[in-house]
C-alpha cells in the first residue's frame, strides 16, 4: 500500500476542514478525489504534503508516517497546485534548474528538456515566468510535479486552465506513467468527465467527510440512490453540490 | 542536512539577484552611497579631530553596513518567497527548513562580503582609509555580527511565518531600531550611565568597541569577542526556539499555504 490514511481530521478553530476520513492507495492506482469547493480535498492534500499538520489522525506514506520522516517522503512524490506559483522574475528553465535540484534530480538538463517538450513548452525556457500565460504556467507546473519522476503524484486540479488538447496531453501522460511505472496518482478535479477517463477509483467528499467511494458508477448508485447503468458524475456532482451549498446556508 | 538542497536555494537566490534589480541596488548601490556620504562626513570631521576618528568612523560604516545588509536580506529572502507564492512549491519539496535557511545564509554571506569589499575600496581609493590590514583583527567581530544578524533574520523570518506581512517592515527596520543602543559610531562611554547595560546586552556592542580598540592600537580584545559570541549563542538558541514555534503554529493554522 502506497498510502493509509486513517481517522484524519482537521480543525480550524471550531471549523472542521477535514473531519475523521480514511482511505489507503494502492500502487499504480490513479484515485480521483471530488467534492465541491470547500469540501476539504485541497486541505488533505496539504496534509499529505505535512504542510498543514493535521488535528487528529495519521498519514503513513511508503509505510511511513508523514510526521516522523517528511523529507525521505518528499523525495520520492510530487504534486502540482493551483495555489503554488514561481518566482515570476527567474525564467521557466532557471525555476526548473532550482526544483531539479532541490529533489536531487540526476542529469537535471535532459530532463528538464525532456520536460519541457512533453507538455509543449520547451520554446518558452528562456522566458520570465511572470511573462507566461495561466495555461503556461499549469503546464510549468506539471513539468516540476514530473521532475523526480515520483512514485505518487498529488495533483490538485492539474488540468485548470489547460486547453481540451493540452489536458488530453496531461491525462495521456498520467496514464503512460501508471502504466509504465506503476506511478500512484490522487487527482483533486472538478472536470467530472476527465476524472471518469482517467481514475480507477473516486473518493467523493463534502463538509470534510468521505460521503461515498468507488467506481464511477459505484459512487453515483450511492450518492443519488438510484440503481442507475451508467455513471453520471456531472448529475452526482450538481447533485452534492447543491447540498453542500443548503447546509452552509442552513448554518 | 542535504548539501545538494542548500546549494538549489543558494541558486535560487542568485537567479533572483541577477533578475532583479531592487537586489543588484541594496548588494552594491547602498554600499556605495553609504560609504560616499559618510566619508565625506569623516573627512569634514578630521579637520577637527584625530585621524582615528576618521579610521573608527569609516571601519564602524562599513561593518555596520554589512550586519545591516545581512539581516535584512535574511528576511528579505524569504518575503521574496512569499511575494511570488512559491512557498507552497518549496515546502512541499523535500527541502527542510534547517535546508532553507543554510541556502539563505550562504548567498546572503556571499552578498554581504561582495557590498563590503566594494566599500572597503571605494574608502581605499576616495579616502585613503585601508581597512585590508586589519581585516585579520576584525575577522572575530565581523562574525559575530554575522551571527547576531543571523539571529535576528531567523526571529523576523519566523514572525513574518505566523504573522504574514504585518511584520515584514522589521525586514528593513530592525538593524535601524538596534543602531543607537550598539555604540556603531561613538564608545559605550559616552552613552548615558542608564543605557550601557543595554548596550552591554548587544553583540553589535562589542564588534564596534572591539573593532575601535584594535584600530586605536589596543591589540585584539578577547573580553569584547567572549562577551558577543556568548550573546549571539544566547540570542541564536532563543531565536531558533521561537522560529520553531513560530513555525508550527504557522503549519498548524494552514498559513504557509494561505499566506500573503
Amino acid at each position: 500500500m502506497v498510502v493509509s490514511v486513517e481517522g484524519l481530521t482537521k480543525e480550524f478553530g471550531r471549523f472542521k476542514a477535514v473531519d475523521s476520513i480514511s482511505f489507503d492507495l494502492d500502487r499504480g492506482e490513479i484515485v480521483g478525489l471530488l467534492g465541491p469547493n470547500g469540501a476539504g480535498k485541497t486541505t488533505t492534500i496539504h496534509m499529505m504534503l505535512g504542510l498543514i499538520s493535521p488535528s487528529h489522525g495519521t498519514i503513513r506514506i511508503f509505510g511511513t508516517d508523514v510526521a516522523e520522516d517528511r523529507e525521505t517522503i518528499l523525495q520520492r512524490l510530487n504534486f502540482t497546485s493551483p495555489h503554488a506559483a514561481f518566482p515570476g522574475r527567474l525564467t521557466v528553465l532557471e525555476n526548473l534548474t532550482v526544483y531539479a535540484r532541490l529533489y536531487g534530480v540526476r542529469d537535471p538538463v535532459t530532463r528538464i528538456m525532456d520536460l519541457l517538450e512533453r507538455f509543449g513548452i520547451a520554446r518558452l525556457k528562456n522566458k520570465p515566468v511572470s511573462r507566461l500565460s495561466s495555461g503556461e504556467n499549469t503546464r510549468l507546473g506539471l513539468c516540476k510535479g514530473f521532475l523526480n519522476d515520483p512514485e505518487l503524484l498529488l495533483l490538485d486540479e492539474p488540468t485548470v486552465y489547460l486547453d481540451p488538447e493540452a489536458a488530453i496531453q496531461v491525462r495521456e501522460t498520467l496514464l503512460e506513467m501508471q502504466r509504465l511505472r506503476g506511478t500512484t496518482i490522487l487527482f483533486a478535479s472538478h472536470n467530472m468527465r476527465e476524472v471518469q477517463h482517467t481514475c480507477n477509483r473516486l473518493i467523493f467528499m463534502s463538509h470534510g467527510r468521505i460521503i461515498a467511494s468507488g467506481t464511477a458508477i459505484e459512487v453515483t448508485r450511492q450518492i443519488l440512490r438510484e440503481n442507475r447503468e451508467v455513471p453520471a458524475l456531472d448529475e452526482v456532482f450538481v447533485h452534492v453540490a447543491r447540498r453542500h451549498r443548503h447546509e452552509v446556508l442552513s448554518r | 542536512m542535504k548539501f545538494y538542497r542548500v546549494k538549489a536555494v543558494t541558486l535560487r537566490h542568485l537567479y533572483e539577484v541577477r533578475r532583479n534589480p531592487t537586489h543588484l541596488t541594496n548588494m552594491l548601490y547602498w554600499p556605495v552611497m553609504n560609504i560616499v556620504v559618510w566619508g565625506f562626513f569623516t573627512i569634514y570631521l578630521a579637520h577637527r579631530g584625530s585621524p582615528n576618528l576618521v579610521s573608527s568612523l569609516l571601519a564602524a560604516v562599513i561593518l555596520w553596513g554589512l550586519f545591516n545588509s545581512f539581516q535584512r536580506d535574511m528576511a528579505v529572502g524569504f518575503l521574496d518567497e512569499l511575494w511570488s507564492r512559491n512557498l507552497l512549491n518549496l515546502f512541499g519539496s523535500p527541502l527542510s527548513v534547517t535546508e532553507y535557511v543554510a541556502g539563505l545564509l550562504s548567498v546572503n554571506l556571499i552578498k554581504a562580503c561582495m557590498g563590503t569589499v566594494l566599500e572597503a575600496l571605494i574608502a581605499l581609493l576616495c579616502y585613503h582609509f585601508n581597512i585590508f590590514p586589519m581585516a585579520i583583527a576584525f575577522v572575530p567581530f565581523v562574525f559575530n555580527l554575522v551571527l547576531f544578524g543571523l539571529a535576528i533574520g531567523i526571529a523576523v523570518t519566523g514572525l513574518i511565518f505566523r504573522y504574514t506581512t504585518k511584520f515584514q517592515v522589521l525586514a528593513w527596520g530592525f538593524a535601524g531600531l538596534l543602531m543607537p543602543l550598539s555604540c556603531v559610531f561613538y564608545p559605550l562611554k559616552s552613552l548615558p550611565a542608564f543605557l550601557s547595560p543595554v548596550a552591554w546586552m548587544l553583540p553589535t556592542t562589542h564588534s564596534f568597541e572591539g573593532m575601535r580598540q584594535a584600530i586605536a592600537g589596543g591589540g585584539f580584545s578577547r573580553q569584547h569577542f567572549q562577551w558577543g559570541i556568548a550573546l549571539d549563542v544566547a540570542y541564536f538558541l532563543l531565536s531558533a526556539l521561537a522560529f520553531h514555534y513560530l513555525f508550527e503554529s504557522a503549519r498548524s493554522r494552514g498559513l504557509l499555504v494561505k499566506m500573503e
